[in-house]
């Protein structure tokens, strides 16, 4: 049965599978939030005023895990966590390291707003994981795309059109993802060293063959000025991972040392951001990275030196000057958390392709029902 | 010639009445794609050297109501680069610069003419590589392999282009330049480029393309093994998977494409085994040594019949030389063939490959095996001879294989596309509503329906549909989707 919940507007829809989930959508006039956990309600542009929230976590579970294959399908509102909790019986897992996962966050929803952690260095994202989906359209239409093959170029791919989408062109209701061997053995290199520094020895990394997983650096926890952190994290066999360690810490020189991969929690925490500054996603070249990471006021940083990918705090007054700084460098950014009150641009200038996402927005959902506001400040209606 | 005169005049100052070809004879060079059934002569090919010339040329095409069609180096084998009726080609043949390598940023620019090899010959100087390989490499080009998603032997660990490719500059079918994708993995907003990847050529052609350059591996390690069949072959692989080790290739095939393999490269591979695997690891030289001793494990328990291992590149790029020969050395073996490209569940490999030889006894014609068993991409072969009037036959028979992959739950198309040789099928695979949004991304792209019509998606017109009444979808039978 689909809830609904009276008194305070909007009204909440909780579906529970795809055919309550259709008649929410066909049954509801007016403008729809859609939701999942909640763990990224804060992300992009606010959303504005809706009828109605579409909360899709009523949508959860396994639907078919075949381990021979390494794909797994699932309705889009299960909590990626849980997911892998029941891959690691089989030794398999989605390679997704996203700091909210730990919190929540669902498939659909990982998706919708392109999440990715530091392993984003060799696996990618979402949209490099999911190889189908179901999607629900505004007018009630379900569509796939793609399917239970890794290797599949039949048909457009609409999972990468709603990878990003924040919940605007339909609302996700399957998922099917590829899956990888979980890694017999993980560990971390630390360097303690300022940003600058950490890019060279980035770059004599990845020059060389030592592969590592993710390659970040982390500014003290509390603020820049206290000294930061290279981490180097490696996945291996637990007979070649002594070795391979040896070698990165060799590379690194005096100061290296193993460390417990629990500061992977601290890049975590760092990623979520805290007190009262606001969080933004940054992406640039990696090579621009630590230059423009030095320019801005943040107060904390973790920095993909592998990816160019970076999330920081900063100051709610000082975002839309980091907008500008870093589309000045050929960047992006988008804001991730506002601090309370803070009327500050989400996003930084639009892609020069923004014709052409609004045709996308008008063939899709041409009534503009599905979270308005969400690309604020561009002009998407 | 059909085409408007003004629009003649307007495509000769787009792009210089030099960089036109109209001659009727020079013309019949563009007819067809690596698909040779389908031919249609274009009413014009045009030759633009620069973005900006290509903008301007599809600029003429949207003004007049032209279709187009974006070509590379023919190489495709699904008719995606087929002309259309009445409409012009334009090639991106002279867009063939290497703009910049950045080894500091592991990337490169490129212009869509260049070849897929000729990146990571750019690139090598500076220890790194473009990952994607398809068989043709040599000879296919980036901004076709853009189009088509390729993929290629190595695609199990490392993914197809579209993991490989981080922007795309992109002419629209408005004439309009834009940039999908950035400098880095961060989106702004919907991920545009991917969907433009594997497009087919039907959003747009691209003009510029920055890829992803990875380091090259420290250590490669390659195998070729004997089995006393096709299933324990299979199960090889199964136990591979299960070990947790990513190969960096799995590749297999059966007695026929063997036997044409061997008769054209003399390769080393052993005449009248029933199935061979290659398979490849590569990484750090201490993780990549300790998993191929595990391989080595797994194939000894499978009943391998003989292992050998290359002891040298020299020895490696045989063993790749026999693999890489097979889809054209079968012409040794056969008159005239037709390479089908399916992808089932690699868990039903085996069933599929014992349906597949079931099916062919059936129709008469034989059928040679050569797979990515990694991801259960199969290229079966299908043998025929045109003069003993097999043709029809054999055409049949490699649809309905493309097709079965669908009903084992796979696809049509693992690599080369659904382009004009696939597009009724469709159908089998996807619902009416699937292949309606489909249309809707296209229409975004492209409202007039000037940009490789007629291509991926069926139409009426193309597959003579007919209405009828109601019958269920195939993945509605076997369970996998529900109709709401």
């Amino acid at each position: 049965m689909t809830s609904t919940e009276h008194g305070a507007a909007p009204t909440t829809l909780r579906p529970e599978n795809l055919h309550e989930a259709r008649d929410a959508v066909l049954d509801t006039p007016g403008s729809l939030g859609i939701t999942g956990a909640g763990t990224a309600a804060d992300w992009a542009g606010r959303l504005r005023d809706v009828d109605a929230v579409l909360d899709l976590s009523g949508l959860h579970g396994i639907i078919a895990h075949n381990p021979g294959d390494m794909t797994v399908s699932v309705h889009a509102g299960t909590p990626l966590r849980d997911l892998q909790a029941e891959l690691a019986e089989h030794g398999q897992h989605v390679s997704l390291d996203a700091a909210r996962i730990a919190d929540g966050a669902t498939v659909g929803g990982l998706v919708a707003t392109a999440d990715a952690g530091p392993s984003a260095l060799v696996h990618g994202g979402m949209r490099d994981l999911v190889i189908g989906t179901t999607t629900l359209l505004a007018d009630g239409t379900v569509a796939r795309s793609g399917g239970h093959v890794i290797k599949n170029v039949a048909g457009y791919d609409l999972a990468k059109l709603m990878h990003g989408s924040y919940g605007t062109l339909g609302a996700l209701v399957e998922v099917v993802l590829r899956l990888h061997p979980t890694p017999k053995a993980t560990g971390t290199v630390a360097l303690a060293c300022p940003l600058a520094e950490a890019a060279g020895h980035a770059s004599r990394v990845l020059e060389s063959p030592l592969e590592p997983t993710a390659l970040e650096w982390i500014s003290g926890e509390r603020s820049t000025s206290e000294q930061g952190r290279l981490l180097v994290r490696i996945e291996s066999t637990e007979a070649a991972l002594p070795a391979r360690m040896e070698r990165v810490a060799a590379l690194l020189g005096a100061g290296a040392e193993t460390t417990s991969d629990d500061v992977w929690d601290v890049h975590v925490s760092l990623v979520r951001g805290s007190g009262d500054g606001a969080v933004l996603r940054i992406g640039a070249r990696p090579s621009r990275l630590p230059g423009l990471l030095a320019g801005l006021p943040c107060t904390t940083v973790t920095a993909g030196l592998g990816t160019g990918v970076a999330t920081v705090t900063v100051p709610g007054t000082a975002v839309a000057e980091a907008h500008e700084a870093v589309h000045a460098v050929g960047g992006t950014s988008v804001l991730r958390r506002r601090p309370a009150g803070l009327d500050a641009p989400a996003w930084g200038p639009p892609p020069s392709a923004l014709a052409v996402l609004n045709a996308v927005k008008a063939q899709f959902d041409p009534d503009g029902r599905f979270g308005p506001g969400r690309f604020d400040p561009w002009e998407i209606p | 010639m059909s085409l408007d005169p003004r629009a003649h005049a307007a495509f000769a100052a787009a792009v210089g009445a030099e960089n036109i070809v109209d001659d009727p004879v020079r013309r019949r060079a563009y007819e067809c794609d690596g698909l040779t059934g389908y031919r249609v002569v274009p009413d014009m090919v045009l030759l633009p050297r620069t973005a900006e010339e290509v903008a301007a040329s599809v600029r003429v095409c949207h003004e007049h109501g032209i279709p187009f069609v974006a070509r590379g180096a023919g190489t495709g084998l699904s008719g995606g680069a087929l002309p259309v009726a009445d409409g012009v080609v334009i090639s991106l043949a002279r867009l063939k610069r290497v703009l910049e390598v950045d080894p500091e940023n592991r990337r490169a620019v490129v212009e869509p003419g260049v070849t897929n090899l000729e990146i990571t010959g750019a690139a090598a100087s500076h220890g790194l590589y473009y990952a994607p390989d398809p068989s043709s490499q040599q000879v296919c080009t980036i901004g076709g392999n853009v189009a088509e998603n390729s993929g290629g032997a190595h695609c199990l660990k490392y993914g197809f282009t579209t993991n490989h490719v981080l922007s795309v500059e992109v002419v629209l079918p408005d004439g309009t330049l834009v940039t999908l994708g950035g400098d880095s993995p961060e989106q702004q907003g919907p991920d545009l480029r991917g969907v433009f990847l594997g497009s087919e050529g039907t959003l747009g052609i691209t003009t510029k393309i920055v890829v992803r350059l990875l380091r090259t591996p420290e250590t490669v390690r390659t195998l070729l093994a004997d089995f006393p069949s096709v299933g324990e072959a299979g199960d090889v692989v199964s136990d591979i998977v299960a070990a947790g080790i990513v190969p960096a290739a799995v590749e297999m095939m059966d007695t026929l494409a063997i036997e044409a393999a061997e008769e054209a490269v003399h390769a080393g591979y052993t005449l009248g085994t029933p199935a061979a695997l290659v398979v490849e690891l590569d990484g750090p030289v201490e993780e990549c040594d300790d998993q191929f001793e595990q391989v080595k494990v797994i194939c000894d328990k499978h009943g391998c019949t003989r292992l050998h291992i290359a002891g040298s590149p020299e020895e490696r790029a045989a063993i790749w030389r026999g693999r890489k020969a097979a889809f054209a050395a079968v012409g040794r073996i056969s008159p005239d063939y037709f390479v089908q490209d399916g992808v089932v569940p690699r868990t039903r490999l085996a069933e599929v490959l014992g349906r597949i030889a079931d099916m062919g006894s059936e129709a008469g014609i034989r059928v040679a095996n050569v797979f990515h068993a990694g991801d259960g991409n199969l290229h079966p072969l299908v043998l025929y001879s045109a003069a003993a009037g097999e043709t029809e036959r054999a055409e049949k028979l490699s649809g309905q294989i493309a097709e079965l992959c669908v009903e084992l739950g796979g696809s049509l198309s693992g690599e080369h596309g659904i382009g004009t040789d696939k597009a009724c099928s469709m159908p089998k695979m996807f619902s009416e509503d699937d292949l309606a949004v489909m249309q809707r991304v296209r229409t975004a792209f492209d409202a007039d329906g000037i940009c490789n019509p007629g291509k991926v998606l069926p139409t009426p017109r193309l597959c003579g549909e007919r209405p009828g009444k109601y019958s269920p979808h195939p993945l509605e039978e076997s369970g996998v989707i529900e109709r709401l």
